[in-house]
C-alpha cells in the first residue's frame, strides 16, 4: 500500500487523475448548480389590448420570480421567432378587446406559449405565467363579487370552494441543488474511480510490463489486489467526504438520516466502482479496451439512476441494467438518507445490494487473477 | 497540395488502422445509440401512483377521488388510514404523492364554506412532482368551479353569466415544441450531439497522441487532417443527428442543409480541440479518462438541461469554449424547433470563431512539437 502511495506521488498523471480531476469536476458541478432554483426566464408579451388590465397583467408577470418580461412582441409570429432564436423562453398572448370582453362576460382567451423542447426552462415559464395570470384573474373575480356587494372575506371563500394546499414532500425548499448535486457527485466519481483504478493496475500488470509481478504475489493474490486498490479507496473516500462536507455543510443540504448507513454505503460504493475498473482491466489486459468497457457502463449511468426520468417508469430491462450499476443504489441511498429520512429497514436494502455487487465483482477479479497467475507459472 | 493529401491519408489510416480508435469512433456509435436512449423509451409518465387518505368518507370525497383517478397523470392506487402509513408508502417508492381529504370535507362544502384539500407530492423526483401536482390540481380546480357555479345558479344567476363569473378568462397553455412533453424528445437530441463530440474528441486525440511525425509544412498537415475529419464525419454526423433521431421517432422540423452547415464548423472545432487535448495530456489513456469524466459536466454546462439563466456568468464564459455548448443549442433549435440558419447565425459564427482559435493553437503546437522539414521520428 505504501508503495502505491509513493507511486501516486511520483506519477503526475496518476495524481492528476485521482486527485486534481475529481476536485475540478466537483467544483465545476457545484458552481453550475449553486443558484439552486433557476429564476428570471425571459418572456415576451404580445399585448394587443393595451388596456389598464393588460398592463396590470404584464406587471404581474414581471413580478413572478420565475419569469422576467424581457420585451414586447408586436405579433404572435414575432414572438415565435424570438422563442426560436432563444431570445426568450415563452410568450403570453393578450388578445384585442380583452378588458372589454371580460366585462361583457364573453370569456376571452389568454394564451401562454412556452418552449417545451428546453423542458426545465419551459415548465418554469409555464408555472410562473400560470401563477401570475391566476392571481390576476382571482383579483378580477374578487372585484366583480365585491362590486355585487359581497363582503371581501365571503368573496374569497366563494371564489375558491376547494382550495388546494400543496406541499413538497422531502424537499420543502424545492431546491435542485439538494438532489442533483447529491447525485451528480457520485456519478462523476464513479467514472473517475473506475477509470483511475484500471489505469493504476495497468501500470503494474499491463502487457509487457513486469508479468513476474503476478508470480511474485506468492503470499496471495488477495493481499496484492487489496494493496493495489485500497489506497485509491482512501483517496476517493476523502474526496467524497470533503464534497459531502461542502454539500451538507456549506450548501446546507439537509442530512436527516443515518450517518453510519451513509458511510457504509459510501465505502461499498467506492469499492464496487473500483472493482468495475479492476475487472475491466484484468479481463482485457489492455487499458484501451478496459476504458471502453468502463465508458459503456459508467458514462450513461446517470440516466439509469432515474433522477430525470424515474426508474419505476422505465422498461424492466432498463431497470435491471440500472440495478447492476453501483451508482444507482448509492444515489438512492443518499437521497433516502439525506432528503427523505427513509426508515432504515427500507433503506438498508440499497446497502445490501451494493454489498452484493462488491462481492460478485471481487470474486470475478480474484478468479481471473488466480487463473492469470497459473498461466504465468505454467509458462516459467 | 500533395502534402495535404499525404496528411489526409495518414490521418485516415490512423483512424481506421488502430483498433482502439475504430472502437471509440465507430463501435461507440452503435453501443451508445442503444444504451443512452434506453432509460427514456417510455417517454411519458402516466398514472403516477398516489396514496389517498380519505378522512371524510363521504359521497363528495369519493367523487373527488374518482375524478383524480380519472386524470391521465395520476392514479389513486393505495388507501391509507393516516399520514404516517401514507408517508411510508412514498418512502418505499410505491407512491409519489399523498392526497388528504380532511374530515368534514363534505359538510363544509354543503355549508358553503371553504373545504380545503391537502396534496403532498414527492419533490425528490421533479418529474413525478410535476405530474402529481398537475394530475390532482386540474380535477380539483374543475370540481371547485362546478361547486361555485352550482351555488351561483342556486342564487338565481343565469348559467352562462355564472360561468363567466367563475372563470372570466379562458386560460390556455400551448407548449410550442415537444408538445407531448416526451422525455426522450427532450434529452436525446442534445445527448446525441454530446456523444458525437465526446467520441470524436477521444478518438482523434488518441490518433494525435499516437501519431509519428508528418512531412510537409505544418499548415498543410493540419489542413490535411481537417480534410480527413470532414470526410469521415460527412458520413457519421448525419448518422447521429439525422438518422438516429429518426429511428427513435423524434420529431424533426429542421432542414438537413442547416444541420450540415452547423455540423461542419462543429466537426472542425472538435477535431482541432482534440489536437490541443492530446498535446496537453500526452498519454492516450489519460485523455480517455479525462474526457469520460467531463462528459456529464459538459452536458450541464451547455445550458440545455439546466437553463443558462441559472449558470454563474464566469462558468458560462468557460462553457462557450466547448464546441458542444454552441452546437447543442444551434442544432436543437434547427432540428427540434425548425430554426433557419439566420435565426441561429450567432451560433454558426460562434463555432467558426472556435475553429479559428483552435486552429491557431493546434498550428502552434504542431510547429512547437515538430518543426517543418525536420522529419525526425518522435514517438508519442
Amino acid at each position: 500500500m505504501l508503495r502505491e502511495f509513493r507511486m501516486i506521488l511520483r506519477r503526475p498523471a496518476l495524481l492528476g487523475l485521482v486527485v486534481v480531476l475529481p476536485v475540478v469536476m466537483l467544483l465545476t458541478l457545484a458552481g453550475i448548480f449553486r443558484a439552486g432554483i433557476p429564476t428570471g426566464m425571459a418572456v415576451t408579451v404580445v399585448d394587443l389590448d393595451r388596456s389598464d388590465l393588460s398592463r396590470s397583467i404584464t406587471r404581474m408577470l414581471d413580478a413572478a420570480p420565475e419569469i422576467t418580461v424581457r420585451e414586447q412582441a408586436l405579433s404572435l409570429s414575432d414572438a415565435r421567432a424570438q422563442i426560436v432564436t432563444g431570445h426568450v423562453r415563452g410568450a403570453v398572448y393578450l388578445p384585442q378587446g380583452l378588458e372589454r370582453d371580460i366585462l361583457r362576460g364573453a370569456r376571452p382567451e389568454i394564451v401562454i406559449f412556452y418552449d417545451n423542447q428546453h423542458m426545465s426552462a419551459g415548465s418554469m415559464v409555464a408555472r410562473g405565467a400560470r401563477g401570475a395570470i391566476d392571481t390576476a384573474v382571482a383579483g378580477l373575480r374578487l372585484s366583480i363579487r365585491q362590486g355585487q356587494g359581497e363582503a371581501s372575506v365571503q368573496a374569497m371563500v366563494s371564489i375558491q370552494p376547494i382550495p388546494l394546499q400543496a406541499h413538497a414532500l422531502f424537499n420543502p425548499a424545492f431546491d435542485y441543488v439538494h438532489f442533483l448535486l447529491a447525485a451528480l457527485v457520485p456519478t462523476v466519481l464513479q467514472i473517475i474511480a473506475a477509470a483511475a483504478t484500471a489505469y493504476a493496475i495497468s501500470l503494474d500488470f499491463g502487457p509487457g510490463r513486469h508479468p513476474q509481478v503476478l508470480a511474485r504475489m506468492a503470499d496471495g493474490v488477495l493481499p496484492a489486489m487489496l494493496g493495489k486498490i485500497l489506497p485509491y479507496t482512501v483517496i476517493v473516500l476523502l474526496i467524497l467526504g470533503l464534497s459531502d462536507i461542502a454539500l451538507y455543510g456549506w450548501l446546507g443540504v439537509p442530512l436527516r438520516g443515518s450517518l453510519l448507513l451513509m458511510a457504509t454505503g459510501a465505502v461499498l460504493f467506492v469499492l464496487s466502482t473500483q472493482l468495475i475498473g479492476a475487472a475491466a482491466f484484468v479481463l482485457t489486459r489492455d487499458m484501451g479496451r478496459a476504458a471502453s468497457i468502463i465508458a459503456v457502463i459508467t458514462a450513461p449511468a446517470f440516466g439509469f439512476m432515474g433522477l430525470g426520468f424515474p426508474r419505476e417508469a422505465m422498461s424492466q430491462l432498463a431497470q435491471a441494467w440500472g440495478a447492476v450499476i453501483p451508482g444507482t443504489w448509492y444515489v438512492q441511498l443518499r437521497i433516502d438518507q439525506s432528503l427523505r429520512d427513509t426508515p432504515l429497514d427500507i433503506s438498508v436494502w440499497s446497502v445490501v445490494w451494493l454489498g452484493c455487487i462488491v462481492l460478485a465483482l471481487g470474486a470475478l477479479v480474484l478468479l481471473r487473477l488466480v487463473r492469470l497467475r497459473r498461466e504465468i507459472e505454467a509458462k516459467t | 497540395m500533395s502534402d495535404i493529401l499525404t496528411a489526409l491519408r495518414t490521418e485516415l489510416r490512423g483512424i481506421f488502422a488502430d483498433r482502439q480508435v475504430r472502437l471509440i469512433i465507430l463501435a461507440a456509435l452503435v453501443i451508445y445509440a442503444l444504451i443512452y436512449p434506453f432509460p427514456y423509451r417510455a417517454e411519458l409518465l402516466r398514472d403516477v401512483p398516489v396514496v389517498l387518505v380519505d378522512l371524510d368518507r363521504s359521497t363528495s370525497s369519493a367523487e373527488l377521488a374518482r375524478r383524480v383517478t380519472a386524470s391521465e397523470a395520476v392514479t389513486l392506487r393505495h388507501d391509507a388510514p393516516d399520514m404516517i402509513t401514507a408517508t411510508r408508502l412514498v418512502q418505499e417508492r410505491r407512491a409519489y404523492g399523498v392526497l388528504v381529504i380532511p374530515e368534514g370535507f363534505e359538510r363544509a362544502l354543503l355549508r358553503g364554506a371553504q373545504s380545503p384539500v391537502a396534496l403532498y407530492a414527492d419533490a425528490s423526483y421533479f418529474l413525478m412532482y410535476q405530474r402529481v401536482m398537475q394530475g390532482a390540481a386540474i380535477p380539483l380546480r374543475q370540481m371547485g368551479a362546478e361547486v361555485e357555479m352550482g351555488r351561483l345558479i342556486v342564487q338565481g344567476t343565469a348559467p352562462d353569466v355564472s360561468l363567466a363569473q367563475v372563470s372570466p378568462v379562458a386560460q390556455i397553455e400551448v407548449p410550442l415544441f415537444n408538445p407531448a412533453a416526451g422525455y426522450a424528445t427532450y434529452v436525446l437530441p442534445a445527448a446525441f450531439v454530446l456523444i458525437l463530440q465526446q467520441t470524436m474528441l477521444m478518438g482523434l486525440a488518441l490518433v494525435a497522441s499516437r501519431r509519428g511525425s508528418g512531412s510537409g509544412h505544418p499548415v498543410w498537415r493540419v489542413l490535411g487532417r481537417m480534410g480527413a475529419w470532414v470526410m469521415l464525419y460527412a458520413a457519421l454526423l448525419p448518422l447521429y443527428l439525422i438518422i438516429l433521431p429518426a429511428l427513435y421517432g423524434l420529431p424533426n422540423l429542421g432542414s438537413p442543409g442547416a444541420v450540415l452547415m452547423l455540423g461542419l464548423p462543429f466537426v472542425l472545432a472538435t477535431g482541432l480541440l482534440a489536437q490541443c487535448v492530446a498535446a496537453l495530456f500526452r498519454r492516450g489513456e489519460v485523455v480517455q479518462v479525462v474526457l469520460l469524466a467531463v462528459g456529464l459536466p459538459f452536458f450541464f454546462l451547455s445550458g440545455f438541461a439546466w437553463p443558462v439563466e441559472a449558470i454563474p456568468a464566469h462558468l458560462n464564459w468557460i462553457a462557450q469554449i466547448i464546441p458542444s455548448t454552441a452546437a447543442i443549442d444551434g442544432l436543437v433549435r434547427v432540428s427540434q424547433m425548425g430554426a433557419t440558419l439566420p435565426e441561429i447565425g450567432h451560433r454558426l459564427w460562434h463555432l467558426w470563431g472556435l475553429v479559428v482559435a483552435f486552429a491557431v493553437v493546434a498550428l502552434w503546437l504542431e510547429v512547437k512539437a515538430r518543426p517543418a522539414g525536420n522529419a525526425d521520428h518522435h514517438s508519442a
